[in-house]
């Protein structure tokens, strides 16, 4: 465990400043929810003379609106049709909360255990899956080893999705995605189902192949 | 590695804590099961007893009540997914239903029947509006004549087959037979109570027929046994109807859920010269229209016109006379029209409640209920499909 | 002629002769002076001041100032501006300006203004001018007719109104076609129809009914004279009037899907009222009808289309037809 926590820290240490962005460095993001607007007031009377970002296209600040869920609808998108996207998208988590409104409504006592929110659920079975590090096929000595290597932040979300959404397709013709997507996002959140232990047999081989770690730079 | 986890989890937590503790505080004027009622509910469950009082206030129908009167359909099939989901049959009491209760508590029964009629735009309540009054009719001793939703026998019946003795018509037995059944099931405890006789003999063939004299549940019940002969049992049954309540013996509520189908156009069945029938030409259609007419007494007709009945083509407008075309028109007039509006604010914030009630809106940032008021347009139907994701 | 003969001189000898016989051609008063010449030839290579004969000066009226600044504060101006006539800016005492400049510039003043020129003016037509001319002119007419003193009183006495119009132009003939054209027009108001009649008339007449106004009007124009045409105008207006009281053998026959409106008491909403209404009323009891404001409403639903305001007078027509209890 205490190799894998040291290339974890590594990973961390890249910088998430963009060398191309349009805008330069002195320029700070924008705060595009209302809330947290008047949140943050004391604080941003201090921006009063510090140029900021404009706010981006997609950022939205509706109730229907969701970083990880946006993020998904994007993964979920077929040429270009969002539109049929977002209902399946909305199906799944409708399912979803069918579920564990049920649950909740019958359970007897202990009604907090029960998350009905979605989105939450969402964004735990995307922590849940998400991997730590990630093995590529490196030639040395005309023999390919899997070398275990370590993944930035953005791609092990990316990977945590798209196993999920993988997961989702993989099915009968009779079941639609969003009832399997529900499925998975509702396993993935308690931590089972096939998406973590996809996850868990990556990290299982990045452990055994330990060995070759070094082919990383030599 | 484990830190990181650690950190993740704790994070979680709290926002799942935070999540919790909003919708909490939401549903904190919402007690636990058995102390005080809610501000948006009511405790009167039976309809006869709803007033102005009880607007924009939910009731529960006890559940052996909705499984007798709602069995076989007579709520929108994503309210019922909805009242699965939340575990109890929750009416809202609306102004539109209490008009009708209203008006037939009050009504002189020895006098032709009233036409009530429901209109409004789609998915504003126009369904609900009539199961509520259905729930008062099913308490009140009234026989319920019911038909969830017309159209279905004239857009995607089972079977369609050639009348056996009216020559170009066409028999739809499956419908006719499922609608018997449905009417058993509504009606059955109240039909042995009050133990109603046909008037007359009918022959259906050689070997069978069903003597003057006999209850009106064998009548049924054989209309159900013999799926070959439905049609023409429920017209047997419809006319008896008529005729058991002008002479005073029972009380029939009428309520036909899309009763424009009736006078469309066209239908979507194909006769033998491979052409469309009208929904005159089907033998289902004339004894609702019968039983629509005002020549009979003891009785009420709850009907609702609907854009969603008709094709495409003839949907330009929710208004009764459009919908009903001059023909359906002239058969109805006098009616009452009643208007379905969409929801007030007050009936609006109710329904936000009960949704935080029982945790379908998860999310309620500040300002959400405006939110989805302006993107619904306080249209029932559109709240329920924007808040199915929150 | 001197003129152009000096001119002449003062060219090369080469064109002289062309030019001597050229003049000997038309001008014999000439000759003289040329002989003159003939006798003693001067050489001059450059040409001499004396030679030139003194231009003439133009003499030019000194320009006088404008009438506009002798006239009279108090003067008459109908004798100043009898008649029509373009502008004249010495002629009307006013400090006019008119036309087009820069941004900030003032408009030109009146003198020599071609913008005042082309306009049409009314100085001719001032109050004070009209009327004299009417006073003038008063001796000849008759007094205005009693009774007829204000417009309502005019127009309830005579409704029919005939325009014709005359033409003044210069051509050979003094005739204008369009002079026999003749104008007749009344408000439909005011000819008395019943319910068919009214309705016959107005699908004779057609789109000579302006529906907006009330107003009817028949246009004549196919026969040569005005006379004619009045009198063709006035038939047609007869003839309409009087065969849309005619009702043909064939209009019996007409069904509920030729109707242009709906008429309650010829539907089967009547029908339905009515025998609502009796329900088991007894044998030879006053048959009970059903109220026109009823009625109204239903043909007010049907002819205007369905709103919801008429459908809320419907249905409170109904709620009281059948004994409802309101709300």
């Amino acid at each position: 465990m205490s190799f894998l926590t040291r290339i974890v820290g590594k990973s961390t240490s890249f910088s998430g400043i963009r060398l191309m962005s349009v805008y330069p460095q002195h320029y700070v993001e924008p705060i595009v929810q209302k809330d947290k607007q008047i949140e943050q007031k004391d604080e941003l009377t201090k921006l009063h003379h510090i140029p900021i970002k404009a706010a981006l296209n997609k950022s939205s600040d509706t109730v229907f609106h969701d970083d990880t869920k946006e993020k998904l609808l994007n993964y979920i998108t077929k040429k270009g049709n969002s539109a049929l996207a977002r209902t399946l998208l909305s199906k799944a988590f409708e399912l979803i909360k069918r579920t564990q409104t049920e649950r909740l409504n019958l359970a007897k006592g202990d009604k907090d255990k029960v998350i009905t929110n979605a989105e939450v659920l969402l964004k735990q079975a995307v922590e849940n899956c998400r991997p730590l590090l990630q093995v590529t096929a490196i030639k040395r000595g005309g023999v390919t080893y899997q070398v275990p290597v370590p993944i930035t932040t953005k791609r092990s979300y990316f990977l945590a999705m798209k196993w999920l959404l993988e997961a989702a397709r993989e099915k009968e013709r009779k079941v639609s995605l969003p009832e399997k997507l529900a499925w998975e996002i509702l396993d993935a959140a308690h931590g089972q189902g096939r998406v973590v232990k996809r996850k868990d047999d990556l990290h299982r081989q990045c452990e055994a192949n330990r060995a070759y770690a070094h082919y990383r730079w030599s | 590695m484990k830190m990181i986890r650690n950190r993740l989890a704790v994070q979680l937590q709290r926002h799942v804590l935070q999540m919790s503790m909003s919708t909490n505080a939401a549903a904190a004027a919402a007690p636990a099961e058995g102390a005080a009622i809610s501000e948006f509910r009511t405790a009167v469950t039976n309809p006869g007893e709803h007033s102005a009082l009880q607007v924009a206030k939910f009731y529960t129908i006890p559940a052996e009540q909705k499984k007798q009167i709602f069995a076989g359909g007579g709520l929108p099939k994503q309210y019922e997914q909805q009242i699965k989901t939340f575990t109890e049959a929750c009416l809202m009491v609306r102004n539109p239903a209490l008009e009708v209760l209203e008006y037939i508590k009050k009504a002189d029964l020895s006098k032709p029947v009233v036409r009530y009629l429901l209109y409004g735009e789609n998915g504003t309540g126009k369904t609900l509006t009539m199961a509520h009054v259905l729930h008062y009719g099913a308490l009140n001793d009234f026989l319920l004549v019911h038909v969830p939703w017309a159209p279905n026998w004239m857009k995607r019946p089972k079977e369609a087959s050639n009348a056996a003795g009216q020559e170009g018509m066409i028999d739809l037995p499956f419908d006719a037979a499922a609608w018997l059944v449905h009417f058993k099931g509504q009606n059955s405890k109240l039909l042995q109570r009050l133990e109603l006789k046909t008037s007359k003999e009918y022959v259906w063939s050689k070997r069978e027929s069903t003597p003057a004299g006999s209850t009106l549940l064998e009548l049924v019940e054989h209309g159900i046994a013999r799926i070959k002969y439905a049609s023409e049992t429920t017209a047997a049954l419809i006319s008896e109807l008529k005729l058991l309540s002008t002479a005073g013996k029972c009380k029939v509520m009428v309520a036909i859920d899309g009763y424009n189908a009736f006078f469309h156009p066209v239908t979507r069945i194909f006769s033998d010269n491979k052409q469309r029938v009208t929904p005159d030409k089907i033998t289902l259609t004339h004894p609702f229209l019968n039983i629509t007419r005002y020549d009979w007494t003891n009785g009420v007709c709850i009907l609702s016109v609907d854009k969603i009945a008709m094709t495409e083509g003839h949907m330009d407008s929710y208004m009764p006379r459009y919908l009903l075309g001059t023909e359906g028109f002239e058969h109805l007039d006098p009616f009452v029209p009643i208007h379905v509006e969409n929801y007030s604010d007050k009936e609006f914030h109710s329904y936000i409640s009960y949704y935080l009630d029982r945790h379908w809106i998860n999310k309620t940032p500040q300002g959400f209920e405006e939110q989805l008021k302006f993107m619904s347009n306080k249209n029932p139907y559109a709240l329920m499909q924007l808040v199915r994701a929150l | 002629m001197a003129n152009s003969l000096t001119r002449f001189w003062g060219q090369g000898s080469l064109q002289k002769h062309v030019v001597q016989t050229g003049l000997r051609g038309f001008s014999s008063q000439q000759n003289p002076e040329v002989e003159e010449e003939e006798e003693f030839r001067v050489l001059s290579l450059r040409t001499v001041k004396q030679q030139f004969q003194k231009r003439r000066e133009v003499k030019k009226d000194p320009v006088t100032p404008p009438r506009s600044n002798r006239m009279a504060v108090d003067q008459d101006w109908t004798a100043a501006w009898p008649g029509p006539r373009s502008f004249h800016p010495a002629s009307v005492p006013l400090p006019l300006r008119q036309g087009f400049t820069e941004r900030g510039a003032a408009a030109p003043s009146k003198f020599a203004n071609a913008e005042l020129m082309k306009i049409p003016n009314f100085l001719h037509l001032t109050p004070p001018a009209i009327r004299q001319q009417c006073e003038a002119l008063k001796k000849f007419c008759t007094p205005w007719p009693k009774g007829l003193e204000t417009e309502a009183k005019w127009q309830r006495h005579f409704p029919v109104e005939v325009i014709t119009t005359d033409y003044l132009q210069a051509l050979p003939t003094i005739r204008n076609p369009e002079a026999r054209r003749v104008t007749v027009s009344l408000k439909l108001s005011d000819l008395k129809f019943d319910a068919h009649a009214r309705d016959k008339f107005l699908r004779l007449v057609g789109d000579r009914y302006d529906k907006d106004t009330d107003i009817l009007t028949f246009v004549t124009d196919r026969c040569p004279l005005r006379k004619q045409n009045y009198d063709y105008a006035l038939y047609l207006l007869t003839a309409c009037y009087h065969e849309s009281f005619v009702t043909e053998p064939w209009e019996a026959t007409k069904s509920e899907a030729d109707m242009e409106v709906y008429l309650f008491g010829r539907n089967k909403s009547k029908l339905s009222a009515e025998e609502i209404l009796n329900w088991n009323a007894a044998e030879g009891a006053p048959k009970v009808e059903p109220s026109p404001s009823y009625g109204q409403s239903v043909e007010q639903l049907i002819n205007e289309g369905e709103n919801e305001y008429n459908l809320t007078k419907y249905k409170e027509e109904v709620k009281k037809m059948l004994n409802i209890a309101s709300q």
